[in-house]
């Protein structure tokens, strides 16, 4: 596959430098006037974060980024519905919609997906994760255990793909966690595409999941050399399995004009966001750092730096093996065109991957 | 109370008339597994695709004063939470009446997932639960739970999305689901809970939805049983301290004068093939009880449109001409408006409306019908003010 570029929809609030503190824009906290009094607000209750998100999703367009990942946040918006909200938004950007295995029947779910496909030109993916910890899977009211996560993942895909997949013999399967009979699409919702499915996860077991069973495997951030390593380990395990496998990576990105501006609206991000961040603002890798953004966008690291340097952090990632980027940055509406305008051109411009269209 | 009337958005493709199935608007004609039709016009990839045609009816049954529509939902239809989410945007007062039965989703995802709705659509989600319609079927949907074991776990499933709306924590021990210290998170939280449609016609069924619906949706069925089947959920709701409501989803076809309608109907049945004719003879194989009793009061066999009147204006064989639910009113403006208000002298208090073609049809029962139904409403110098 070519290299691709994947932009982030903020699904629980998105924050700006210079004021971290997660809002969701356009919607109105309480019920109380927003401003002083002595100055009108003509919004009213007319609008609510929704209206942003159909924002990032066209910026992200505009921009020219060719995904836009809508990222499962327990205290945001449901995915599915940002997704379809979003779809008619967007022309070419494919809809990566993170979700888990316990969200219920694979077989709706592959419905839910054949509706999408038909409705966006098959620009649905699936993203599955294996989800928060046992505590927090009680509150979603999913018993299954540790060990059996990954193993819950593999039969929900391989159900869905069996029934979308089923013309014209029908598709029949039992599991553990899913059963069908007979099962499969006719009619106008035959012979669509599965949504590709992304997988992630650090571990052995992940890994080889993966390399049996997803079309890209998504890596959290760390230095180019320790990805390269674990790019090795995944292709080995796919090579066993007799496939190939895409490799992504979850990265944030801090890009400015100069070195010196992006290190500096960094560090005050950091100060106003996390209180235990202080002082580790030292980078793990070239220009990359830890936990920066955690938790306002959410991958593990972010890149600091001007816009030469991230990009050329990018095109490393990329020898590295990488394919398909997915990225974030606060606030995500502004930062979808700064990055469209100041870092991929450079990168495409370099990338030797990228499929000339 | 007023009478709310909703439309059907046909998710099962359509024809342009009930007189012939061709041509046919979107993209699956029955019977017709290899053939794709994304948009109207001649057939070909043009970059549009089904839901664009299901948004302007959307649009028209919104401008035509329906409150919303129905998305039906069935193993060849495409899946009514995306339509309602694609269609968020693109409509201003359409509410979104999604179908689903239990075992489709967590009930913890079908609550974020309906808050998410109704924030991106300024409240306007609501349910008709299907607690399962059943057979072999259940288990084409990747459901493994038996028929009568479908209506607790309904139960379960709505105590639970209850009980988490408002941001808990909540804890339930149920036979079907376990959750612990549960909720949606703010702002979900501040959305209107769903009105809830509830359709099934077994004992079962009605334990279920005297619990937690709002109305009690019936197909249409002869006046008389449809009155005492709507005086049977009402005492059982009563006994359990609540108020149900109850609805009507039915089939019209309303011309300027009753000839006319008939017309059309019989144009329809005309054209129909035999091989069909002969499987509505012989119908039968599923679990739904009401589908059972909608049949009653026809003739064993049928031979003419003329065999299929039940009652003055009730016609029982639109599911020869569409598919789906069989039993419609067909008559003049006047007589199908006369027929819509003794559904409501016997209990209804809402209606899901449909003909075909959805989109012109909304639009002449909007302008045509609508207008002519009284409801509650008893004296015209009452109604002139309200």
């Amino acid at each position: 596959m070519s290299t691709e570029f994947i932009w982030q929809l903020p699904t629980s609030g998105d924050g700006r430098y210079g004021n971290a503190k997660k809002q969701r824009r356009g919607e109105r906290a309480s019920s109380a006037h927003p401003y002083s009094e002595g100055v009108t607000d003509p919004r009213g209750r007319a609008f609510n974060y929704f209206d942003y998100l159909h924002q990032v999703a066209r910026a992200a367009d505009l921009a020219g980024f060719d995904g836009i990942r809508i990222p499962e946040d327990p205290l945001g918006d449901e995915p599915w519905i940002v997704a379809g909200y979003v779809a008619q938004a967007s022309r070419r950007l494919k809809l990566l919609t993170e979700f888990e295995a316990s969200r219920g029947s694979s077989v709706y779910a592959a419905k839910n997906a054949v509706t999408f496909q038909r409705y966006t030109q098959e620009r649905f993916a699936w993203q599955i994760s294996v989800g928060p910890s046992a505590a927090q899977r009680a509150a979603l009211g999913d018993s299954v255990e540790d060990a059996d996560l990954l193993a819950r993942i593999e039969e929900f895909v391989t159900v869905a793909r069996g029934v979308i997949g089923s013309s014209p013999s029908p598709f029949s399967f039992k599991g553990r966690f899913f059963e069908v009979a007979n099962g499969g699409f006719q009619g106008p919702l035959a012979n669509h595409k599965a949504p590709e499915v992304y997988l992630s996860g650090e571990s052995e077991e992940a890994l080889r999941l993966s390399a049996r069973f997803a079309d890209i495997h998504v890596f959290d951030a760390a230095p180019a050399e320790d990805l390269a390593r674990r790019v090795g380990t995944l292709r080995s395990f796919a090579a066993q399995a007799g496939r190939t496998i895409g490799v992504g990576l979850r990265v944030d990105v801090v890009a400015r004009e100069s070195e010196k501006e992006a290190v500096f609206d960094a560090r005050r991000f950091a100060e106003q966001s996390s209180s235990q961040w202080a002082g580790r603002d030292v980078p793990v890798g070239k220009n990359l750092w830890e936990g920066l953004s955690k938790d306002s966008a959410g991958a593990a690291a972010t890149l600091v730096g001007s816009y030469q340097q991230v990009a050329q952090a990018l095109l490393e990632y990329a020898a590295a093996g990488t394919q398909s980027f997915l990225l974030s940055a606060v606030p995500h509406f502004e930062e979808s065109y700064r990055l469209g305008e100041f870092v991929l051109p450079l990168i495409r411009s370099q990338d030797t991957h990228r499929r000339v269209a | 109370m007023a009478i709310d009337f909703f439309w059907r958005i046909p998710t099962h493709g359509e024809p342009s008339s009930h007189r012939s199935r061709t041509p046919y608007r979107g993209d699956w004609p029955p019977g017709d597994n290899a053939q794709r039709k994304p948009g109207l016009a001649g057939g070909g990839a043009d970059g549009f695709s089904y839901v664009e045609y299901l948004t302007q009816i959307a649009q028209a049954a919104e401008i035509s004063g329906f409150q919303g529509g129905l998305i039906p939902s069935f193993p060849m239809t495409d899946e009514p939470w995306v339509i309602s989410a694609f269609l968020a945007r693109d409509t201003k007062t359409f509410r979104f009446m999604i179908p689903f039965q239990p075992g489709f989703l967590s009930p913890v995802t079908a609550a974020r997932m309906t808050a998410s709705l109704q924030r991106a659509t300024g409240g306007r989600a609501l349910y008709n639960v299907i607690p399962g319609g059943g057979g072999p079927q259940q288990l084409w949907w990747g459901d493994p739970v038996a028929h009568d074991d479908r209506y607790g776990r309904t139960t379960e499933f709505l105590d639970v999305l209850r009980g988490i709306w408002k941001g808990g924590p909540f804890t339930y021990r149920g036979r079907f689901y376990q959750i612990e210290d549960a909720g949606l998170p703010f702002p979900l939280t501040e959305e209107e809970y769903p009105e809830i449609y509830f359709s099934g016609s077994s004992d079962a069924a009605l334990a279920s939805a005297s619990k937690h619906a709002d109305f009690y949706l019936s197909w249409l069925e002869p006046f008389d049983q449809l009155r005492d089947k709507f005086d049977r959920v009402k005492q059982r709701t009563a006994a359990l301290g609540r108020k149900i409501k109850c609805a009507v989803r039915v089939d019209v076809v309303a011309r300027p004068t009753e000839e006319e309608a008939w017309d059309e109907v019989r144009t329809g049945f005309d054209r129909i093939d035999k091989a069909t004719l002969e499987r509505f003879n012989s119908r039968g194989g599923s679990e739904s009880v009401g589908a059972a009793r909608q049949s009653r009061n026809r003739p064993a066999t049928v031979t003419s449109y003329k065999d299929l009147i039940i009652e003055p204006n009730v016609w029982s064989g639109f599911g020869l001409l569409r598919g789906g639910q069989t039993n419609g009113i067909v008559g003049s403006y006047d007589q199908v408006a006369q027929r819509l208000d003794q559904l409501v002298e016997l209990g209804a208090d809402a209606f899901i409306l449909a003909s075909t073609p959805h989109l012109e049809e909304a639009y002449r029962v909007g302008e045509e019908v609508l207008p002519l139904v009284r409801g509650h409403v008893t004296t015209p110098a009452l109604r002139a003010v309200g």
